[in-house]
Order: C-alpha cells, then structure tokens, then sequence
C-alpha cells in the first residue's frame, strides 16, 4: 500500500525561559493513501504539535530534535522553506479548530478561495465553484464575509479552501469541536465523501474517542507526547490501560483515576526513563520504571506497555 | 464605494458631512485660479487694510436691486487707515468677470474668473492685508498647500510608518532592534525643535517649490515614527492571530502575508491615526510659516497669512479679517476629526 505520511521516531522540544519539555516523544506512524487515521488524546498531549510539525509550521519556542516526516515520500523536514511553501496547502492541507478564528474577518469568502488556488490562474474560476460545489455551498457565497456565516458554513469554506488543490494528505486538527453534534455529522460526512472521491490521506485529530471510533479506520491515542497505542476500531479492542480508561469513559464504566491532577503542570513534567502513564496507571508495577518501546503488532497496529513486550 | 458612503451616512451624519465637507475645501481650493476674484500677489495699493466688503441689495436712497451690488469703498483717514463707502456709484456684481490672465495648472490661460466686480471698485470678501491683496483669494490659494502638504506628509510618513513597524514587528529578532532602536533617537528629539534644526539644515533663499517640498519632507520625516511604533506593536500581536496561521498553511509567502493579510487588519487603526494626524500636518506648516520659515510670501498658506498678523497686536485690534485663516485651520482640523473617528467603525466588516 501506499504512504501518504510516514513519521518515524518524531521528538518535539518546547524551550520556554531557558527550559526544555519534551512536547512528542519518539512518535511514529504512517498513513495509507485513503485512508482516515484519527488521533486521539487529552488537551496538551501533543496532537496540535504533531499536525504542525507535519505543516513544519511551529512556533519559533519549539524545536523538532529527531525524527524523519515524508509526505509521499517527500522528506518535508529537508526541504528548503521555499520549496515547502508550494508542498503547504499544494500536497498537505489543514483544518482548524475554530473556523471563526481561522478565516481573516477582512476578506470575503471569494477572496480566501482566490488565496488558496492562487497557483491555478487559467482556471481559478472553475476550480472554485466546484470546490465550493462539494462542500454544499452556493456560488454566491463567495461575497459572504466570515462573519456573516454560520459556524458550519465557515467549516465548510475551509474545508473547501483545504482541498481546492485536491491534497494528497488533509489534517483535520479538532474540526468539529466549535461545532454543534448535528453539524459536526454533517461535517464528518463531508470529509468522508471528500475522502472517498479523491483518496487523500486523512489524518484527523480529535479529543472526542467515541466520534473516532466511529469513523476511523486506525487510531492512534497518544498521552503526553507519546502515541500509546495504535488500533483498528471495531476490529479489536484496545489493550493499552489508557486505551481501556478512555474506552470506559465512553462506554459508561464508572472509572476510578485521580481527576484532580492539573493536567497542564502535569503534562509538563519531565518523564524519562519511566512508561508515560506510570503515574495514573491503574495496571502499574515496578517493571514499568524503565523506557518502553512502542510495540508493532502487524506494521500497522501496536502498542507502548510492558505487558505485552 | 457606493456603499461605503452608505455605512458613513448610516453610522454618523456628521462624520458624512464632514467628508463632503472636506472633498468641497479640496475642490475649491483646486480651483482657485478659477474661483478666487483676485490672485494671490494682485496688490491693491491704495487699499491696505481693507475691512470686508459689504454686498448691498438696497441702495443710499433705499431703493432694493435684484442684483447684488458693492460700493467703491475710499480711504477715510490714511493715518489710522478707516474706510468709507463711496455711495455714488454701484457696482454690480458679476459673474465670470474679465480681468489680468492667469494660468491654470501652469497649462491653460484664463482671464475670466467666478465672479468680480469692475474697477475701481474691488470685492473683498474677507478684506486686505498690508498690501492691499485680497484675503480670502488668499485663502482659497493658500488651501493649495496647506491641504495638500497635510495629505502628502501623511502618505509619505504612514508608508514610511507601515514598511518600518511591519517589517519590525513581523520579522522581530535583531531587525527589530535596530529598527526600532532608530526610531526612538528619532522620537527623543522634540518634534517642534527637531523640525526647525531639520529646517535650518537648508538655505533661506530656496525657490518656492523647493521649500514646498523640504517642509512636505520634514514633517512627514517626524509624523512616521509614532506611527511605526504603533504599526509594530498591532503586527507583533496581529501575526499571532489564528488566520495568520492558515495563511501560512496555505503556503503563502511571508511577505504576501504581511502586505495582504496583516496590513489591512491594521487599517482599521491607521485610518483613523492618518485623519487624525492631518491637522497635526496643517498646524506643523503654520508654525513653520508663522517663524518665516515656511512657505514664503508672496506665496500664501493658511499659516503664513496668519503670521503676517502676529506679533502686530494693532493689526489684530484693527483688521481682525486677517485672523481668518485661523478658523479656516481650525474648521479643517474639526472635519478631519470628526472623520477619522467614524471611519474606524465604518471600514471594520464587523460592523456592517
């Protein structure tokens, strides 16, 4: 099969006040032409993070120590900044979180289509009408101002914005989350039909691992910076005791694990030599104080505990 | 545009009046060859000090004329200079009158102008000056320049302005240092001495045209340093914003971004700071003409008109017509105010 994203061994540094956090750590995974990988995780595990180091679009405090990231078979950490503004928006597409925020209150609609087809002059046109055209909007539209648009609209605009240039690779960073459930369906629809029309690779990030499960081919939940496992909904279950915690909450186990801990000075804490979760695990033991690697199953699928090294 | 003077009417009737307003004192003062009665050096020897002519419609005998009419007005008393109408004759007031040729727009001759009255006779609305010349052509030609040398200065220091803060404030690191560093030495200079020091870097005897442009050039050199430090401080935080970032995920380039996306996000700002830092452009020429520094006579601005008063307390007393262009400056200040203030709110897409 095809790969569409390929990260190995992807480790983030944020550095803040002459301090450094390991903000990814060791992360790695590939994703199939067509396919829609989902990424799940608490806020602050690192998820943003990954979809911009992928858009090699940090911010200047963070810095990518190790690691290697292609897009069809681009080595997008390599290339000169020149060259990955044509692969931006060209070959990788993204969408955000809040439309609202995302779209400049200055430009109509028109416009901010015109920018991101900018490259195609013969048929700009065309080739917005029909972007437009796929995500359920009318022409008209484009002299809408951002402000004018429901919040499912502004979705839709930048979904159309994302795959004006048919993109081999779409991350959807939290696309629904300012977005109520039944435009949040509607979304998800569109970016299913979108996915299986042009076969790109989807990466979609979310905080909401029952909306992943339902869509997802493969998921990834990561926890503080580390992917702590990868698995095929409705195929297997998740083995991870994360994964299970996380699979309880949604399923409407009543969970026993310390809520009160501040999970951004948590999150921020150094752990090394030590399995991420150790501190909240409920399954831990002392085999656990050391580093754990990431386990493939299949290539495809695999897990970070010791219990299943 | 059509609807932009829509969102002015709506949002405030007085900011659209002085809009209009404002394009009139441009328009007239553009056509002063053809409006003012007068040119600006035509002496009127035997008049100076010249109070304002009063435009009859009933005569001595107190019969009524449909058409308006002035009286020749003769000197009085030559020491204190008083003047008294001299009833025998009238003399209509006429439209496109014929009188000396003057060019329009350095091109064209005329020797017609809006309206006059003949010889010996003279219409002068806001009265004379020591040389007999008539103010409110003055006025109307001085319009010229201090109207115009207040929209080129804002041109030149809010380009200079939006180029220094932007690059400044988006690129950041060492650029920013340097040039923000540069602009606080210019900034520590007392703006008021730093323009006659800038001045004095010239000689007096420079042609009018010369002078014209080295004031346009000094003021507009002071006005850009505030404003880059203000366009700095919006980048800096604008380049965070969130639609910054998808531009960037787009794959523009970081000078598409800043001219396209983060400059127009501060226009909101600049517009207004720019209409209001016009009169600060008006008031910094009248204070350069007012020390004899500014445009020099015969050529009129509104401030060395008012300059030729100062300091002559018994001009002041006698003929207070002189002190018009004063409220001339003053009304231009207000307008320009008044719209600045309500072109933020009007060219913000929010609000529409």
């Amino acid at each position: 099969m095809e790969k569409t994203l390929e990260i190995k061994n992807l480790s983030v540094v944020r550095t803040e006040k002459k301090q450094s956090t390991l903000i990814l750590t060791d992360v790695g995974f590939s994703i199939y032409k067509g396919e829609l990988f989902c990424l799940v995780g608490e806020s602050g595990s690192g998820k943003t993070t990954l979809a911009l180091s992928i858009m090699r679009l940090l911010p200047k405090s963070f810095r990518i120590i190790s690691g290697e990231i292609r897009v069809n078979g681009t080595h997008v950490l390599e290339i000169s900044e020149h060259l990955m503004r044509s692969v931006r928006g060209e070959k990788i597409s993204i969408v955000f979180q809040d439309p609202g925020a995302y779209l400049d209150p200055l430009f109509t609609v028109g416009v901010h289509l015109r920018e991101a087809a900018r490259g195609k002059t013969d048929n700009q046109q065309e080739l917005i009408s029909l972007a437009l055209k796929e995500v359920g909007l009318e022409p008209e539209i484009q002299s809408a101002y951002p402000h004018q648009l429901s919040g499912g609209q502004q979705q839709r605009v930048m979904i159309a914005m994302a795959l004006i240039n048919k993109p081999q690779l779409i991350i959807a960073d939290e696309p629904t989350t300012a977005l109520d459930i039944l435009t949040t369906r509607q979304i998800i629809n569109l970016l299913n039909e979108i996915r299986l029309k042009h076969h790109p690779g989807m990466l979609f990030i979310t905080h909401d691992l029952k909306l992943a499960a339902s869509i997802g081919m493969r998921i990834g939940i990561m926890y503080r910076g580390h992917i702590v496992e990868i698995f095929r909904p409705g195929k297997e279950k998740p083995n991870h005791p994360y994964a299970n915690i996380l699979m309880g909450t949604i399923e409407g186990k009543d969970i026993k694990w310390d809520l009160d801990t501040d999970i951004f000075e948590f999150n921020r804490q150094e752990i090394v030599g030590i399995c991420p979760f150790f501190e909240r695990c409920p399954e831990k033991g002392q085999v656990c104080k050391r580093n754990i690697p990431f386990l493939w199953r299949d290539g495809q699928t695999g897990i970070r505990c010791i219990k299943y090294e | 545009m059509k609807k932009f003077f829509q969102r002015l009417k709506n949002h405030s009737r007085i900011a659209y009046f002085s809009f209009w307003f404002l394009l009139l004192f441009y328009f007239v003062s553009f056509f002063a060859d053809l409006l003012a009665p007068y040119h600006f050096d035509h002496q009127f020897r035997n008049k100076p000090y010249h109070p304002p002519t009063k435009i009859h419609f009933v005569d001595s005998d107190g019969n009524f004329h449909i058409r308006p009419f002035v009286y020749n007005f003769v000197i009085d008393d030559p020491v204190f200079r008083t003047y008294k109408e001299d009833y025998s004759l009238r003399h209509p007031l006429k439209l496109f009158v014929k009188g000396d040729e003057r060019r329009i727009f350095f091109f064209f001759k005329t020797n017609r102008y809006l309206f006059g009255v003949d010889q010996p006779a003279g219409i002068f609305l806001f009265g004379t000056d020591t040389y007999g010349r008539d103010i409110f052509s003055r006025i109307l030609y001085g319009g010229r320049i201090s109207l115009s040398i207040s929209l080129i200065g804002v041109l030149i220091s809010f380009t200079l302005g939006m180029i220094t803060g932007g690059i400044a404030g988006y690129f950041g690191g060492i650029t920013d240092q340097i040039l923000m560093r540069f602009v606080e030495i210019l900034m520590v200079f007392p703006s008021f001495y730093l323009m006659l020091s800038l001045r004095a870097m010239f000689p007096l005897n420079l042609s009018s045209i010369q002078v014209y442009l080295l004031i346009v050039m000094i003021l507009s050199l002071i006005g850009w340093a505030g404003l880059a430090r203000i366009i700095r401080g919006m980048v800096l935080s604008l380049k965070e914003e969130d639609y910054v970032l998808a531009a960037k995920s787009l794959g523009l380039s970081n000078w598409r971004i800043l001219l396209f996306h983060i400059f127009p996000n501060t226009f909101s700002y600049t517009i207004t700071a720019l209409t209001i830092s016009v009169p600060g452009y008006i008031i910094g020429e009248a204070a350069l003409s007012l020390l004899g520094l500014g445009i020099q006579e015969p050529y009129p601005s509104w401030g060395n008109i008012l300059s030729s008063t100062i300091g002559n307390l018994r001009v002041m007393g006698d003929a207070p017509w002189l002190l018009l262009a004063g409220i001339f400056i003053f009304v231009v200040l207000i307008n320009f105010n008044l719209l600045g203030d309500a072109l933020r709110n009007v060219l913000d897409p929010k609000n529409w």
